[in-house]
């Protein structure tokens, strides 16, 4: 190889590296668009430019740009930026924390779908199908409606409704790993099941649990803030870019900037997750063929 | 094919048994003390006891149980505590609202989704089809609520060509009734177009690789004869899963859109029966949109057998 004089970290002539692309544009994109999304939102836990449910009646409807008040103010003359600061962190909580149970919840019955004893792997995976031809919204709305509306609520509500969709992409991933030879050759040499889940399937089908919890923490902003805005998700106190677009929609009508706020923070958040999603797709498991452009 | 048809329809009776255990029992064990909720604070245990029994709510729960299913079986959905109306008629009169609202949805939604969805997958690689998929990339991320409320700014408010929400019965006005529907029907059908025109493009692309599409084209056909004749029905077999995957989204996107256009359709029903503790209207209703959601997904499974033998082989 001729490539052997040039210095040690060049690049090769062609000036791309010789090993597996780490960079994207979508994962650019997306890591920026989230990041500020993230950021916005841990901002809010200790500063906002007003507490968020403090109502001053002589300052209502304020336009934005106001001093003061960046966004205007709501009909009870609540600050709309504070607001919208403290929904980011609402829709992390319940959209990651649902996305994340339902992680755990899904990889263990996945796995256990991949089991060798038929029954087991019928009883799951039917389940599953059940449980993912019930309408979500629907059962959402009798849950929070019997057990309470709340963020805990919410996060039960959707994480019931996620850990089918990543019980079946956990354990599709899994029975392609353990098909490898390097599974037969554990096997072979005495490993027991458990260990073989763990040790080589698991680190493997990492890449498509990770991007499984990106897109479905999208799908957790935009279906808490329905659940929100139908009046049975987050409430009071607590800020939701749901509640916040219906209060807008109730108070003062569509035709209000406070009706726009809320849908673009939520737009915002949701593509920069979805972009993300594809862009970890692209760099983390290349074999997977991507969905979007 | 008949085996293939046993086994699905015996899953589907069984979604349906546990649907209705779970519907049953989440409601009923979470719902609190119905009567207590009914007569509100400050009424006596006593009279509480009263009506528990009066409403056959102090049987044990496995009676109860069987004798909603019996019921349901007969076509007796069980009747409203407040009014005594049969819970069958409140759903006639709310469905006239939702089904022609979700079906239109729907329908919008392929109608936009399927051709510009192949049309992406034809042009992949070019700004075009760059652009279709960042279109339905930003299509996704819209709430369907949202959606509604644009809507109405631009079409209700600005222009006044729409009303902004309300409902004229049928009866009434039919082309009132279309007049109400038309922009709700528009904010759902567009959202979900845009998660419909991803997948298309990929089902398209998917059979665009494949090796009958190649042996087609090199047999004579052109692009266009090739995708048509040999790649749609391929490229319908994903198609098809996705819909029956949709109804679910479908009945949720409809709860909420006519909340937004304050429509007196199920999603107001299911709302208020829930904050009255109205359990047996609570209950049946949302089991009859199971059962629909159920349905379709039979349908579309024995469709998929239909248009795909391997299916039925492999099931």
């Amino acid at each position: 190889m001729s490539d052997t004089t040039m210095a040690p970290g060049a690049l090769p002539a062609d000036g791309v590296p010789r090993r597996r692309r780490r960079w994207n544009a979508s994962l650019l994109v997306g890591m920026v668009m989230t990041g500020a999304f993230l950021a916005i939102a841990l901002l809010s836990l200790v500063w906002t430019p007003a507490d968020p449910n403090q109502v001053a009646p002589r300052d209502r409807l304020l336009p934005a740009g106001s001093a003061g008040h960046l966004l205007g103010t709501d009909a009870l003359g609540r600050d709309v930026a504070s607001a919208l600061m403290a929904g980011a962190w609402t829709s992390i909580v319940v959209a990651a924390g649902a996305a994340l149970i339902a992680l755990v919840l899904g990889t263990i019955s996945g796995l256990a779908a991949t089991s060798n004893r038929q029954y087991v792997n019928e009883t799951v995976m039917r389940g599953a199908d059940i449980l993912l031809s019930m309408p979500g919204v629907v059962f959402a709305l009798v849950l929070a409606a019997t057990i309470g509306a709340g963020v805990g609520a919410t996060i039960f509500a959707l994480s019931v409704f996620f850990t089918p969709s990543f019980t079946r992409v956990v354990r599709a991933a899994a029975l392609r790993v353990l098909e490898e030879d390097f599974v037969t050759a554990a096997a072979l040499y005495g490993r027991r099941r458990l260990f073989i889940l763990a040790r080589h399937v698991v680190p493997n089908i990492f890449s498509v649990m990770i991007v499984q919890f990106t897109l479905y923490f999208a799908v957790g902003i935009l279906t808490e803030a329905g659940l929100s805005y139908l009046g049975v998700g987050v409430t009071r106190p607590e800020v939701s870019w749901g509640i916040l677009l219906k209060e807008a929609q109730e108070t003062v009508g569509v035709a209000s900037p406070l009706a726009i706020w809320p849908g673009l923070a939520i737009v915002f958040a949701v593509l920069g997750l979805n972009i993300l999603g594809d862009g970890l797709r692209d760099v983390l498991d290349p074999r997977l063929r991507r969905r979007k452009s | 094919m008949l085996v293939f048809l046993a086994r699905r329809f015996a899953f589907f009776v069984l979604a349906l048994v546990v649907s209705s255990v779970l519907i049953f029992s989440l409601i009923r064990i979470a719902g609190g003390n119905v009567a207590a909720v009914m007569l509100g604070k400050g009424a006596s245990p006593q009279a509480i006891d009263e009506l528990m029994a009066e409403l056959g709510l102090d049987r044990p729960l496995p009676v109860q149980y069987f004798d909603w299913v019996a019921g349901m079986l007969r076509g007796d959905l069980g009747t409203s505590f407040r009014t005594g109306e049969p819970v069958t008629d409140l759903l006639v009169d709310r469905l006239p609202v939702s089904v022609p609202l979700a079906l239109a949805g729907l329908a919008l939604a392929l109608l936009v989704a399927v051709p510009v969805g192949t049309y992406a997958a034809t042009k992949a690689g070019t700004p075009t089809g760059a652009f279709v998929a960042t279109l339905s990339q930003v299509g996704i991320a819209i709430p369907v609520f949202w959606a509604g409320v644009l809507l109405s700014l631009f079409f209700g408010v600005k222009l006044g060509w729409l009303p902004t929400g309300g409902w004229t019965p049928w009866t009434v006005s039919v082309t009132g009734a279309i007049r109400s529907l038309v922009l709700p029907m528009v904010a759902l059908g567009m959202v979900m177009a845009a998660t419909l025109t991803r997948y298309t493009r990929t089902a398209v692309l998917d059979v665009m690789n494949e090796d009958y599409v190649r042996t087609a084209r090199a047999s004579g056909m052109t692009k266009r004869a090739a995708l048509f004749r040999v790649g749609v029905r391929n490229a319908s077999l994903p198609l098809v899963t996705v819909v029956g995957l949709l109804a679910a989204e479908l009945i949720g996107g409809t709860v909420i859109i006519e909340e937004v256009f304050s429509l007196p359709g199920l999603a107001r029903m299911i709302l208020s029966a829930v904050s009255a503790r109205e359990v047996i209207v609570v209950q049946s209703t949302v089991m009859v949109i199971v059962a629909f959601v159920l349905v379709v997904n039979l349908v579309v499974d024995i469709l998929y057998g239909v248009l795909d033998p391997r299916v039925r082989v492999t099931r």
